[in-house]
């Protein structure tokens, strides 16, 4: 009988621990090493460790304007790319649902830049806001092209939203088809044959069925947004004027740059309370449409 | 007859913008034939001549070979490695019910909604205390840990609609666990499998951060994106190499995103609930 167990435990063991170990080692660990960290004064090298208690999220709250900035900017990145990536990829995704075949080369220009990675959209970006607009001003002589558009902190935040929203729309495109392909048709014949138009039809019936890949393409792209930290990093470098420093990215500069890294730790907590919200969020929301199918 | 008319209006809107919306990767393709003063004078129109000098040039400064040999091994071994031990682990933690096994999935799942952004900078220290930093090594173990969590999340799900009477005759037909394992599910395990491949390939390819963080510059272990990214994020006008390096760094995920287009697309959409 012991013996069955033992023999239980060691296949379960051969299973299941390889991954266990990996995911540790990669993702439990260091979110562990954070906790621990969060409470010391430390530089991130040297062998003074200060215990400090929640002294460093005292100092978040009080004295640190850098981070808060970080957050104003993270706010603002959110409400721009949520509310331009979900409108412009859900109408897209109605046009391209209807039409059958000639849409799928259509759906795939939406959607190659997302398969292409971050290095070649940030360089083919900053060639078309660099000699690209430097060459358009030269044809159409038009204001707009000769601002300079990474350099100024004003205009370096829509840099960055073109950026996302361009890179990801095709992902969310993708969601809203599969959420308009599953409308039953009948549904939308019955309105036509009651007399319903276009409109009508969209507002009453699309739309309202639809809802739950609304929600949770809504609160993707949310969580997406508070994380914005790629396109700032190999991009913008938080520049011009720490402009477009997201909170991901200031994190990122506490620790390494000014070599603060309690500090860093304590609001990588912050952050993660923050994201696991919409998290939490989301799950509900999902689970409650697994339970309407 | 009006509304028709309207309506064939925003499908035209629609399909003119997915031209204007590839046009940034158009205009880096025309431009990378041609010499800066062209790509300047004349932008928008196709190069005078199809000019392959400046790619040979790329090839060989950036070592693209080496370069190639090194995003090619950490594709390749990351996805094996997850395919390899994802499916099995998913399997068995849907099948046990033990205080273990619960615990075991709340560990795999948890980073799922955790921020990677927000445990990074401890992950570099801890890569840094195992003296794994600029090692292909280290970075195959992180790119595995970090593509896990959802692979396993994926073919859990998939695994709960499986019945679990084709396991039940098997053990009684005299097959041992690995067996039963190995013939009888992970063949069932195939479609989901195929959607894990393809975003693990994609992931791990076209990856530049965690490979700038874990490798930095170091010249023998860096890949082609991290290796692009060195060289010209910095203030730097050499177009003249940037943009035939972008190009073929961007033909095999184009490559692969034409011939997996179905499974991309449908891949995308099943992972697209992770946090």
């Amino acid at each position: 009988m012991r013996q069955k167990k033992v023999r239980e435990f060691l296949t379960f063991a051969l299973f299941v621990f390889p991954t266990v170990i990996f995911v540790l080692f990669a993702t439990d660990i260091p979110f562990v090493m954070n906790l621990y960290y969060s409470v010391f004064d430390w530089n991130g090298v040297g062998r003074s460790m200060e215990f400090v208690g929640f002294e460093n999220f005292v100092k978040i709250f009080t004295q640190d304007s850098l981070f808060w900035d970080a957050v104003k900017f993270t706010l603002k990145f959110a409400v721009f790319f949520v509310v331009i990536v979900n409108i412009v990829s859900l109408t897209v995704a109605l046009v391209m649902a209807k039409e059958k075949k000639s849409s799928s080369i259509g759906r795939a220009f939406y959607y190659i830049p997302y398969i292409i990675s971050l290095t070649a959209i940030s360089l083919i970006w900053k060639f078309i806001f660099g000699p690209g607009f430097e060459a358009l001003y030269e044809i159409t002589g038009w204001e707009m092209f000769n601002w300079s558009w990474v350099g100024t902190p004003k205009l370096a935040f829509y840099v960055v939203v073109i950026m996302a929203v361009w890179q990801n729309l095709g992902f969310y495109m993708v969601n809203y088809i599969a959420g308009i392909v599953a409308v039953p048709k009948e549904l939308t014949e019955a309105a036509k044959i009651d007399g319903a138009g276009r409109l009508q039809t969209l507002g009453h019936i699309t739309l309202p069925l639809i809802m739950p890949s609304v929600s949770i393409c809504t609160l993707t792209s949310l969580t997406f947004a508070f994380k914005l930290f790629d396109i700032v990093m190999v991009f913008t470098k938080g520049g011009p004027a720490n402009s477009t420093v997201s909170v991901a990215y200031n994190i990122y500069m506490e620790a390494f740059t000014r070599n603060n890294y309690g500090l860093a730790t304590a609001k990588s907590l912050i952050f993660v309370i923050f994201c696991l919200i919409v998290t939490a969020i989301q799950l509900k929301v999902t689970k409650s449409r697994e339970v309407e199918q | 007859m009006r509304r028709m008319k309207e309506v064939n209006i925003l499908v035209i809107v629609v399909f003119v913008c997915s031209i204007f919306w590839l046009m940034p990767l158009v205009l880096i393709f025309i431009n990378s034939f041609k010499p800066y003063n062209d790509m300047i004078q004349e932008f928008l129109a196709l190069p005078k001549r199809w000019n392959m000098e400046m790619y040979m040039e790329t090839w060989t400064q950036f070592n693209f070979p080496r370069l190639i040999a090194n995003t090619l091994l950490y594709t390749v071994s990351t996805v094996l490695a997850v395919v390899l031990f994802a499916p099995m682990t998913a399997y068995k933690l849907a099948r046990t019910k033990s205080k273990l096994s619960t615990f075991c999935f709340i560990i795999v799942i948890i980073p799922m909604m955790v921020p990677f952004q927000s445990y990074m900078i401890s992950l570099i220290k801890l890569v840094a205390n195992l003296k794994l930093t600029g090692t292909r090594t280290g970075y195959i173990l992180v790119s595995i840990g970090l593509c896990m969590p959802l692979a396993v999340y994926m073919i859990h799900g998939f695994i709960k609609s499986i019945p679990i009477e084709l396991e039940e005759c098997a053990r009684i037909d005299g097959a041992g666990k690995l067996r039963t394992y190995f013939s009888i599910v992970l063949p069932l395990l195939k479609p989901i499998l195929t959607t894990v491949v393809v975003l693990d390939t994609l992931a791990v390819w076209n990856d530049v951060i965690t490979n700038q963080l874990i490798i930095g510059g170091k010249a023998g272990a860096i890949n082609i994106q991290n290796a692009l990214y060195m060289q010209f994020s910095a203030q730097t006008s050499d177009w003249e190499h940037a943009l035939p390096g972008i190009v073929m760094s961007m033909i095999p995920s184009l490559i692969f995103f034409v011939s997996m287009q179905r499974h991309i697309v449908g891949g995308v959409t099943s992972g697209a609930v992770k946090g």
